[in-house]
Order: structure tokens, then C-alpha cells, then sequence
């Protein structure tokens, strides 16, 4: 049986969403990549207990002006990478507002990891990992540290996420998101929690 | 003019038929169905449809056999599925089954005639074949001989839009964007006067205390222009990054409904290296050129001008960079309706793996397909942008569709979600050059000739799906 879970990466503009996805989905990075334009997609698969689990993961772009763009991504979200960089302590307050985003467009069960991007940049850390642990806790939110530049921790994020909702779908099936919503990508609609040995066997509904 | 049985079946919604725009492809079978027919029934077609065209951009044209102004539709629709079987089956001499199957950029070699042969735009692209190389000379000198004169701005679209020789491309590029007066006399003053407005802009606004809303502006352009073109050498150098700063936020404080969107740093870059490209000697490519080696005065007149004719050029487009986007939201819907009315089974294979418009051609569109092309490729499609002067914006999206459809074959092999996507998002261009873009413009000038007169054909979302 194949499981199917959407996952979205947000966050400040130029924290290294594209390199975490690039470097967990092609082991590829670029130090200077361009910006994400509204969204990109890219998809891994990793086993979980035996089992195939397909990421089809959303890349959004950082800046303020695509948000209607990329929160319409949100709803089919089942998991939530927030990025921000350790070397920069504006990413990191900004992470409030991105929950909020999440908590007005997501699915209320979705799973939230913070992702303190570019641990290698040690000489320039500017927010401690005990601090953003803490925040982390307070908020429900699981957290871990990486950088898609010596690869530290980019797999384990991706796999932890991943086991979550795995192991959240395997306890109870979260119920259906109310129907009719419009907006919502199209592919991602029927994808939500439930596993799926295909999403290609599963009709869109049209939203027209 | 046309015959009543005509008008029906012109396509499937009952639109008018209209001089010089060919029957659509219905599907691809059809297509596939027709053997290249022989050169009589083009010119027949060619003849057929001149009187669509003006007068005066007659000079190459088939006059002889005018008097049959009305269009056979069999004859209409043979001739341009004999142009697109012949000019997608070049590098396989047999007519593929599939009509597609030969498209590969890498197969690809100029061909003067496939390309010359392209309904709709006969004439122009008969005299000014897109492949350059081949007629540089030529073309040129026609160019000069122009721009010598006072030329109409009609003229000077109709030469450029199959493309425009190096040497000419900033002056004209600086007039057909509106930015340079037509007018011989005028234009010294003009370009005088414009620098050092900029660079007034520049010292009052640039070299300043910023607010808040500014302050985030240049951070976001900050971000985003040392990470424009991490391949290019040139963009790695700051002077060059600091005139890409200046000019975007400049640009961004000037236009607040907007501000500065990701994405219009690709769009100043064409403007940047086409009037660089005017101090860089020996046709030195620009890719390695160091600009430190231009005296202040050389860089000052490349930064002011790229300015301008940004502005000019992002006139036309506005709402795609203001909340929400919405000329861009508009422009996806209207992609689908266009697709689903001229290739049904592309759009059904879409759709029928989930696959939505916006998914793939927001990118497309916010950038012009800055991002799915190599940068002479795009520079080679802006001379036909600019030379579509007002109606750009609207050509943009016959270039979207024309792009899409192009791809076809590839798509069509894509049997789930994720393979299409991720093809759609890296579509192979790699190898292109301008004959690529000349086709793929003919084939967008088609679609809007098909539809230019349809105005409700982009509303409908009912249709006949």
C-alpha cells in the first residue's frame, strides 16, 4: 500500500526552502538559487514501517504578494515544514505569522514541524536553538535544526514529518474537510490523510 | 465574404469566419490524419487569405490570384495542417503518424521554409525569415534604411516582430517600447531628459531615509538580485546588482498598488543586456563581460534605459503584479478555455490527472516564461512583445498556449500527476534558439488570428466540456 501526503514548505523569503526540497528530493543544492515563483512541486518517496510513503511536496514562495497564490496549497496540506534561517533573527519572529496563516487557510489537523535552515552558518547564529525549542513546545509544534548546504538533518526532517502523519493516519482517519471548497488545488483535493495507492485513480471534482 | 457553410463549422462555437485565420486544429488526430497536400493548396490558402492583410506590406505577397478572396475551408484547413505537419516534422522527412513526435529541440536545424510557411502570417514571415543568421545582412540593412528615416511605429513593428539584428535591437527596442520618440528630432532630447530624470529619481528616493513599506521593498530586491542568475558571471558582479537595485526600487515606489514582485528582477534583465550590449565591443558575449570596464557615463545611460523601457513595458501588465494577482488569475483561466477549445485531448490528459492550470503557468505568465527559456530566447521574444506593442498583453497569452501545446507529445507520455508537473516545471529549452521562438510565436499570432474575434470564447466556463 502506498500513502500519499501533501506537505507544504513556508516561510520567510530566502531561508533555503528550495534547497531543503532540492536537497531531500534530488540531493542537489545551489548556493544562490533563484527565487520561487508562486509554487513548485517536487515528490520522494521513504518507507515507514515497511511502508511506501509518497511526499508530493509544495515549495511556496517566500514574499507576501504570492499569498493567495500559495495558501490556496494549504488546505490539501497534510504537513507543514516552517522554515525560517538561524542566521537571521527577522526569519524567526516572522514564524507567528506563518502559523497564523496556517491556523486561517489549513486543515486544523495539520502537522507543523519548525525548521531552523542553515546550521551551518554557526559564526552567524542568531537564534538559539534552546529558544526556538522552547517556542516550538509551547506551540505544538515538533522542531528540528538542518542545513541543505552539508545536508545535516534534511532527510531526518522529511522523515519525521512524514512518520507523524503516518503514524496519525494509521491511528484514526481524520475526517473529510468540508466539501465544496473552491480554491483549493485541484490535485491535492482528494489526497488529504487518507492513503491512497494512487492519486491519479482519484477524480478531481471540478470546481467550475 | 465567406460562404454561409462556412460559418457554422468554422469551430465548434459558431464563430464567424474571418479572412486570413485558418480552421484550429480540432485534434490531434485530425492532424495526424493529413498528409503534408502539396504546394498548390497552400498558396491557394496564402492567396486566399491576403486580404487580411494591409496593403502596403505587400510587396513579397502572391497578388496574382486575389480574386478568389473566399476561403475554402478544406482548402483553408489542408494548408495549415500541411504547415504544421511540415514544420513539425522536419528532422524525420516522413510525416509522423503522431504530429508531434519529431518536435524535439535537439532535433531541430533551421528551416527557412518550414518557418516562412506559417498561415496567418504569411507575408511577414516570407519576407523577414525568423532564421537570422541566414538574412542578418538583409535585415539590417532594412533596419537602418528605417530607422534613418521617420519611420511609423507600424512599420517598425511589422519588421521587428520576426525579430530584430543585434546591432539595431536597442534602438529599436527603445522605440517600439515608447519610450524613444519616433520623431528624429525629438529624440536626443528625449533621451537627455529621461536620464537625468532617472537618475533625479535615483538621488531622491534611492540615497535616502526609507519608511517602513520601502525598507521591506529593498529587502526583498536585495534578496532577490544577487540570486537572479547564479549561472551567469555577469549578475554575480555588484556593480551590476546595485544598478538592478536601483532600478527595481525605483520602479517599485513609483507603482505602490504593486511594489516590488518576485519575479520582475527577470523581467529588467532582457532590457539590461540588450543595452549593454550596445558598449560591449566585438560582439564579446555579454555573459563574461566585465561592465567595470564601461565608463560611469555608458552604465549610467544602460541603468536609465532599462529603467524606462520597464516601466513602458510592465505598463501593459499591471494587474498581474497587484494583490492577488488577479490579471494573472484571469490570464490561467483563460489559458484552460483556450486550450480546451483548440486541443481537447491535451487538456482532458491534464485534467485527467489532476493536473490544474495554475499549477504550472502561474510562472509562465508572472515572468513572462522568463524562467522556462534561455535568456537569448527571451530577448528573441521580446522583439516580437515589444513589436505587439499595446496588444502584448493578450499575445503573452497565445504565447503561453502556443508554449503548452508545443510540448504535446512530451505531455502525453506523462501518464500520472507528478511526471507532468515536474516535466511542465522543467521543460527542456535548454537547446533553443530563435527558430524555436519564431515558431512559437507564428504559432501564437494563429491562435490570436483564430480568436481575435471571439471575445467570449476566454468567458465561457460552461462550454461544451
Amino acid at each position: 500500500m502506498v500513502f500519499l501526503f501533501v506537505v507544504v514548505l513556508i516561510g520567510d523569503s530566502g531561508v533555503g526552502k528550495s534547497n531543503l526540497l532540492s536537497r531531500f528530493t534530488r540531493n542537489e543544492f545551489n548556493l544562490e538559487s533563484k527565487s520561487t515563483i508562486g509554487v513548485e512541486f517536487a515528490t520522494r518517496s521513504i518507507q515507514v514501517d515497511g511502508k511506501t510513503i509518497k511526499a508530493q511536496i509544495w515549495d511556496t514562495a517566500g514574499q507576501e504578494r504570492y499569498r493567495a497564490i500559495t495558501a490556496a496549497y494549504y488546505r490539501g496540506a497534510v504537513g507543514a515544514l516552517l522554515v525560517y534561517d538561524i542566521a537571521k533573527h527577522l526569519t524567526y519572529e516572522n514564524v507567528e505569522r506563518w502559523l497564523r496563516e496556517l491556523r486561517d487557510h489549513a486543515d486544523q489537523n495539520i502537522v507543523i514541524m519548525l525548521v531552523g535552515n542553515k546550521s551551518d552558518l554557526r559564526h552567524l547564529r542568531a537564534v538559539l536553538t534552546d529558544e526556538a525549542k522552547a517556542f516550538a513546545e509551547r506551540n505544538g509544534l515538533s522542531f528540528i535544526e538542518t542545513s541543505a548546504l552539508d545536508s545535516t538533518n534534511v532527510d531526518m526532517a522529511f522523515q519525521n514529518i512524514l512518520t507523524e502523519i503516518y503514524r496519525i493516519v494509521s491511528q484514526k482517519q481524520i475526517r473529510d474537510p468540508p466539501e465544496g471548497d473552491t480554491i483549493r488545488p485541484q490535485n491535492v483535493e482528494p489526497i488529504d490523510v487518507k492513503p491512497t495507492m494512487n492519486t491519479d485513480g482519484v477524480r478531481k471534482q471540478c470546481c467550475q | 465574404m465567406e460562404g454561409e457553410s462556412d460559418r457554422a463549422s468554422f469551430w465548434k462555437k459558431n464563430i464567424k469566419t474571418v479572412p486570413g485565420r485558418p480552421s484550429p486544429k480540432s485534434d490531434a488526430k485530425t492532424t495526424s490524419k493529413t498528409k503534408a497536400p502539396g504546394a498548390t493548396s497552400f498558396q491557394d490558402f496564402q492567396a486566399s487569405v491576403s486580404d487580411a492583410w494591409d496593403l502596403e506590406d505587400d510587396e513579397f505577397c502572391v497578388i496574382s490570384s486575389l480574386e478568389n478572396t473566399k476561403i475554402s475551408k478544406k482548402v483553408s484547413q489542408s494548408a495549415a495542417l500541411n504547415v504544421l505537419n511540415s514544420h513539425r516534422s522536419t528532422a524525420e522527412h516522413e510525416v509522423p503518424s503522431n504530429d508531434r513526435t519529431a518536435e524535439k529541440p535537439h532535433l531541430y536545424e533551421p528551416d527557412p521554409v518550414r518557418i516562412s510557411r506559417i498561415p496567418g502570417r504569411p507575408r511577414q514571415l516570407h519576407c523577414f525569415s525568423p532564421v537570422q543568421e541566414e538574412d542578418n545582412e538583409s535585415k539590417l540593412e532594412r533596419f537602418e534604411a528605417l530607422l534613418e528615416s521617420n519611420p511609423s511605429l507600424q512599420e517598425l513593428s511589422k519588421l521587428s516582430w520576426s525579430g530584430i539584428p543585434v546591432k539595431v535591437r536597442g534602438i529599436t527596442w527603445r522605440l517600439l517600447s515608447g519610450y524613444l520618440p519616433i520623431n528624429l528630432e525629438r529624440r536626443n532630447g528625449v533621451l537627455e531628459r529621461k536620464r537625468q530624470d532617472y537618475w533625479t529619481l535615483v538621488e531622491k528616493y534611492y540615497y535616502t531615509e526609507h519608511d517602513e513599506t520601502n525598507r521591506d521593498i529593498q529587502h526583498q530586491i536585495n534578496i532577490d538580485v544577487p540570486r537572479m542568475n547564479p549561472s551567469i558571471p555577469l549578475f554575480q558582479q555588484r556593480t551590476v546588482q546595485l544598478m538592478f537595485e536601483r532600478i527595481l526600487f525605483i520602479w517599485s515606489i513609483r507603482h505602490p498598488a504593486s511594489g516590488y514582485v518576485q519575479g520582475i528582477n527577470d523581467l529588467v534583465t532582457p532590457f539590461y543586456i540588450v543595452f549593454l550590449q550596445e558598449f560591449i565591443p566585438d560582439n564579446q558575449p555579454f555573459e563574461r563581460f566585465n561592465v567595470d570596464s564601461l565608463n560611469q557615463d555608458q552604465l549610467r545611460i544602460i541603468e536609465a534605459d532599462s529603467f524606462w523601457c520597464l516601466s513602458k513595458f510592465l505598463d501593459g501588465i499591471q494587474d498581474n503584479y497587484v494583490f492577488a494577482q488577479i490579471g494573472i488569475q484571469k490570464k490561467v483561466l483563460q489559458l484552460e478555455e483556450l486550450i480546451k477549445r483548440v486541443d481537447e485531448v491535451l487538456h482532458k490528459h491534464l485534467k485527467q490527472h489532476n493536473v490544474s492550470y495554475l499549477q504550472f503557468s502561474f510562472r509562465w505568465l508572472n515572468n513572462l516564461l522568463t524562467r522556462e527559456l534561455p535568456l537569448r530566447c527571451t530577448i528573441r521574444l521580446w522583439d516580437t512583445y515589444l513589436a505587439e506593442n499595446d496588444s502584448f498583453a493578450t499575445f503573452q497569452l497565445y504565447v503561453s498556449a502556443a508554449f503548452l501545446l508545443y510540448w504535446k507529445e512530451d505531455l502525453m507520455q506523462e501518464h500520472d500527476f507528478q511526471g507532468l508537473l515536474l516535466l511542465l516545471q522543467n521543460l527542456p529549452t535548454q537547446s533553443w534558439t530563435s527558430s524555436q521562438i519564431s515558431m512559437l510565436v507564428a504559432e501564437a499570432y494563429k491562435l490570436k488570428v483564430m480568436f481575435a474575434d471571439a471575445p467570449n470564447h476566454l468567458l465561457s466556463n460552461t462550454g461544451d466540456s
